[in-house]
């Protein structure tokens, strides 16, 4: 069994054509298939997570007045909104969409495999996921309403019916994420396997691309970080509906632990979520460069140096819960450390593209203004990881446009780069430039508009969570920045009507799409536009023979050089 | 009948696919249980008065349901010897008793906890009662699943198909028993 | 397959054994550190025979051994790290007087078949931080006034006049209900209406929250009776 061989007559016996009809869909096991299921899921809930945040910054906007198609905000329904806001965009649209999305659809490409190595596991994982979103979806519309005590659940607000007044849609949050964390440690266990063994014949481990690397090393920080909370969960579940009190401290609990089990896998998360979209700009940067990347084991090494180093930083999220300040010490000292590695990384992507020879697609304008916005992320992290400025700035909106700074690069602009640059290869047609890079520059300056505001009103000491600045004498007059705030929210909304637009356009009416339209190296360009079931013939799977980053080779005609050619023979 | 891709036969690491992914699905029952019995543990050690209600615990149920599951991995790793010489029927058999250890140590539990329950200890007594109740029931689920998954993997090995899956049932089977190695001690022997 | 290390399982298992009964047998001894040794030293010990021999690590490749490794030293971490908030009761600067009183308290009226009962422990678990609408499993008549305590007093005030603590950021002001005015301006459909369904239903502020989902139909009206007791 443990060959390298390849089988080619396994394959013939599931040989098949599309899935039929919808229910089809549903029941394929191409990673492909699964991976569009993935995809659309996570922008249908990015469009619902998105509105939601249109109706509560209206209200922050415009207080006590109706909102355009949704009416009158209540302080419930506020919090019900920010909550679930915060909840299903991590969860539900960042995760699926750069991990489980991409991950399925470019691992066995990228790798030369010809499916995931347990594709039933796979739509399995795509079925337990579809339920999450569902069950989260249902928490919205029960009676009572949705659970509105932040994404960050702390009891004992999430864990007593009578102080969060959801007692139906407190549980079913708690179910939907932990579906949701099920679903995922199905998908990576798959995707971990997958790149350990399925590579194709002559591919080494630093032969792989960073995508494909980053991905797997997120899966594995998630299945390590996520187990406490799993525990977690089942006990808040356990204290919301059995009368326990793991987190009530009149019987013996401590909802700080819940803190700890929650911020233990909440901080690995971010950097979940940061890797991939460090991997897809990666990628599109060293094929618009035309060179190659700067330093691949030390990214490779970085990134495992990161995910270590994520579990030792979790306690700055608690500066000011109450923990020990001697803990707080260690904790600003990790947490400034981690920055290091980070920024190293983007001098690596830095590099690689000095000299090179620069082409601005719009895959490439997405992965620039990454680095660009995430960096101002990374740096006003800086103000909240040192505790003694943090006392000020905790639960301000300070943290909130840090964190936006961070999640918006990643989950959004990250998204948008790996789409718009493996458009071509999932659906056949190119994307049209022009729509593109209107949308590209709408979203990216609106986005600035709503933050920058943000940042300030935090600085003035505003804090999160709150239905209404009107209410403090001190913050009122700021109204005016919240209203910019909100303006360019709905501008950056509106901007994405361009890319439907596109979308629908380029489905219609696109230029059918070449195998390779970027002229990039790795083995997913070497299949069709789309790629058939199970990806090349079975008797032409691809062989590796060099990394991925061949580019600008000295003394080559052509700039690329893809990984599955053979090397020139001796004349 | 199973038409496997071309991905799941390759093994660049050397070990075989399955083998891999049961030890990663291992990896991350050992953060979940982990995770469980570190909180369980920090309340135990900073609230000395559970002693009290920790003492309920019958440690001679809780031994024989130590030995039944340390039998049942005995006959699941035999059953792996049995698979590796291509003897599906000895494997299937050897798999039923451990199948029978799991309904064996099901029931035992049953009876206890409906003793424990009758004599009002539930789980929202008090916090020893909680942890116990979750932990136990954590690990009961998970000897149930592994008894269904084993049923149908006897049932292939009886046919002589796949058998390199008793080798992994077998292995997720052993976890489950070191699992309750160390709930023993802690939620009985420590009192 | 190249699965050849098969080491003598019917040894181990009998090892097992005697060692599971060496772990009973060690609180009978009655001295700590030997029941701490026979307990969780020999747990440590079978665990490893069972991984190492059944589950064949001994055989298996390094990087198994790393990756299990990995879970169990961040297993440490876990433990290490929050053990310190968690576990202690007292910090710099700190204390968990919950948790204090919790030990102090002891296991409140534990029923011991032959045990010694415990001292002290008079009243069942006290008052803990809420149990008010929702009643637990025990509580047969409904606690009016404790809810009130509990969910309307942060607004309304202990005595309802309108002034509690989160009163000062609220605009209108939350309902008095000492002042005549009050009553004479609403009648109990109106207020039983305003509790389940919020302050917005009736065409007021809707920062009163709709408590129907916690508080029945009877519960509501035991509210509104106890509401009327308010009057001055």
């Amino acid at each position: 069994m443990a060959t390298t061989t390849v089988d080619a007559h396994a394959h013939d016996s599931h040989a098949h054509e599309g899935p039929k009809g919808i229910l089809g869909y549903f029941w394929s096991t191409d990673h492909k298939v699964i991976a569009q299921l993935y995809l659309w899921t996570g922008m249908f809930m990015a469009l619902i997570g998105g509105l939601m945040a249109y109706v509560f910054r209206m209200q922050l906007a415009f207080p006590g007045k109706p909102v355009p198609g949704f009416g009158v905000v209540s302080p419930v329904e506020y919090n019900a909104l920010v909550t679930n806001h915060g909840t299903i965009m991590i969860f539900w649209v960042a995760m699926p969409v750069l991990i489980a999305a991409f991950g399925n659809f470019l691992i066995p490409l990228m790798i030369g495999a010809d499916d995931m190595v347990f594709p039933r596991i796979n739509r399995l994982s795509y079925q337990v996921f579809l339920l999450s979103a569902i069950v989260i979806l249902a928490s919205l519309v029960v009676e009572g309403g949705g659970f509105g005590g932040a994404w960050t659940a702390y009891p004992p607000l999430s864990a007593n019916p009578a102080y969060n007044l959801t007692p139906l849609g407190a549980t079913l949050w708690v179910v939907a994420v932990a579906l949701e964390f099920v679903a995922f440690l199905l998908g990576g266990i798959n995707f971990i396997v997958t790149l350990m063994n399925a590579r194709a014949p002559g591919m080494k481990a630093y032969d792989i691309p960073m995508v494909c690397w980053m991905i797997v090393i997120a899966s594995i920080l998630f299945m390590l970080s996520v187990g406490p909370l799993i525990a977690g969960a089942v006990m808040l579940l356990f204290d919301q509906t059995l009368g326990t009190g793991f987190f009530n401290p009149a019987v013996g609990g401590d909802p700080i632990l819940w803190q700890h089990l929650f911020w233990f896998f909440g901080h690995p998360e971010v950097y979940v979520v940061l890797l991939p979209a460090i991997g897809v700009t990666v990628d599109i940067v060293a094929t618009f460069s035309r060179r190659k990347l700067f330093g691949y084991r030390l990214l490779l090494y970085t990134a495992v140096g990161i995910g270590v180093l994520s579990f030792f930083v979790w306690a700055h999220h608690q500066f000011i819960a109450g923990i020990d300040p001697r803990m707080a010490n260690i904790f600003t000292v990790t947490t400034l450390l981690i920055s290091i590695p980070v920024i190293e990384m983007f001098f690596v992507v830095f590099a690689t593209m000095y000299g090179g020879s620069i082409r601005l697609t719009v895959p490439m304008l997405w992965a620039l203004s990454f680095l660009a916005e995430f960096m101002i992320g990374g740096m006003t992290g800086i103000y909240l990881g040192s505790s003694g400025s943090d006392i000020y700035l905790h639960d301000t909106y300070f943290v909130l446009a840090h964190f936006h700074y961070t999640f918006f690069p990643i989950a959004i602009i990250g998204g948008f780069a790996a789409f718009t640059y493996w458009f071509p290869k999932m659906y056949g047609k190119m994307l049209d430039e022009r729509l593109g890079k209107i949308h590209f520059w709408g979203t990216i300056i609106s986005f600035n508009f709503i933050f920058i505001p943000l940042f300030i009103l935090g600085g003035l000491g505003q804090h999160r969570r709150i239905y209404n600045f009107q209410n403090f004498p001190e913050l009122a007059p700021y109204q005016p920045l919240r209203v910019v705030a909100t303006t360019a929210l709905v501008v950056m909304l509106l901007f994405q009507l361009v890319f439907f637009w596109n979308l629908i356009k380029s489905f219609r009416r696109g230029v059918p799409a070449p195998k390779n339209p970027w002229e990039s190296n790795t083995l997913e360009w070497t299949a069709d536009s789309p790629p058939p079931h199970g990806n090349w013939p079975p008797d032409q799977m691809p062989v590796v023979y060099r990394g991925p980053y061949e580019y600008g080779h000295p003394g080559r005609e052509s700039d690329f050089w893809p990984q599955n050619v053979p090397p020139a023979r001796e004349a | 009948m199973s038409s496997k891709p071309i991905a799941t036969s390759r093994s660049a690491t050397g070990i075989p696919t399955g083998r891999l992914a049961v030890w990663w699905v291992l990896a991350s029952e050992v953060v979940i249980f982990g995770g469980l019995l570190a909180s369980y543990v920090m309340h135990r050690l900073g609230h000395p008065e559970w002693h009290a209600a920790a003492a309920v615990t019958n440690t001679w149920i809780g031994a024989f349901n130590t030995f039944v599951l340390l039998s049942s991995s005995f006959t699941a790793v035999l059953a792996h010897q049995a698979a590796e010489h291509g003897d599906g029927k000895g494997a299937a058999r050897y798999l039923s008793y451990t199948i029978l250890g799991a309904i064996t140590f099901i029931c035992v539990k049953a009876f206890e906890w409906t003793t424990e329950i009758s004599h009002g200890y539930t789980i929202s007594s008090n916090g020893f009662w909680q942890f116990y109740y979750t932990a136990a029931g954590l690990h009961a689920l998970h000897v149930i699943a592994g008894a269904v998954i084993m049923a149908f993997v006897a049932r292939d090995a009886a046919r002589g198909r796949e058998l390199h899956r008793v080798e992994l049932i077998g292995i997720y089977w052993h976890f489950v028993d070191v699992v309750w190695i160390f709930l023993f001690p802690l939620l009985y022997i420590a009192k | 397959m190249a699965e050849t290390h098969h080491p003598n399982y019917k040894k181990i298992y009998l090892t097992l054994l005697v060692l599971l009964v060496i772990s009973i047998a060690g609180p009978f001894v009655g001295i700590g550190w030997v029941t701490l040794i026979t307990a969780f030293g020999i747990a440590l010990v079978k665990a490893d025979m069972v991984v190492q021999n059944f589950m064949h690590l001994k055989w298996e490749k390094p990087i198994i051994r790393y990756l299990l490794g990995a879970s169990v030293l961040l297993m440490i971490l876990f433990y290490g790290a929050i053990a310190t908030d968690v576990q202690k009761h007292e910090g710099k600067n700190w204390s968990n007087d919950a948790a204090k009183a919790a030990v102090a308290r002891g296991i409140p009226g534990a029923h011991h078949e032959g045990g010694a009962p415990e001292e002290a422990a008079p009243e069942p678990a006290p008052e803990p931080v809420a149990t008010p609408a929702a009643a637990p499993a025990e509580a047969p008549t409904f606690d009016a006034a404790g809810a009130f305590a509990t969910s309307c007093a942060p607004c309304h005030g202990a005595a309802g006049a309108g002034d509690g603590a989160a009163a000062a950021a609220l605009n209108p002001k939350p309902a008095n209900f000492t002042d005549p005015a009050f009553w004479s301006s609403r009648g109990d459909a109106e207020i039983f209406k305003a509790i389940r369904e919020g302050g917005a239903a009736v065409g007021r502020s809707s920062t009163m929250p709709p408590w129907g989902s916690m508080l029945d139909s009877t519960r509501t009206a035991a509210m509104v009776g106890y509401l009327h007791t308010l009057k001055k």
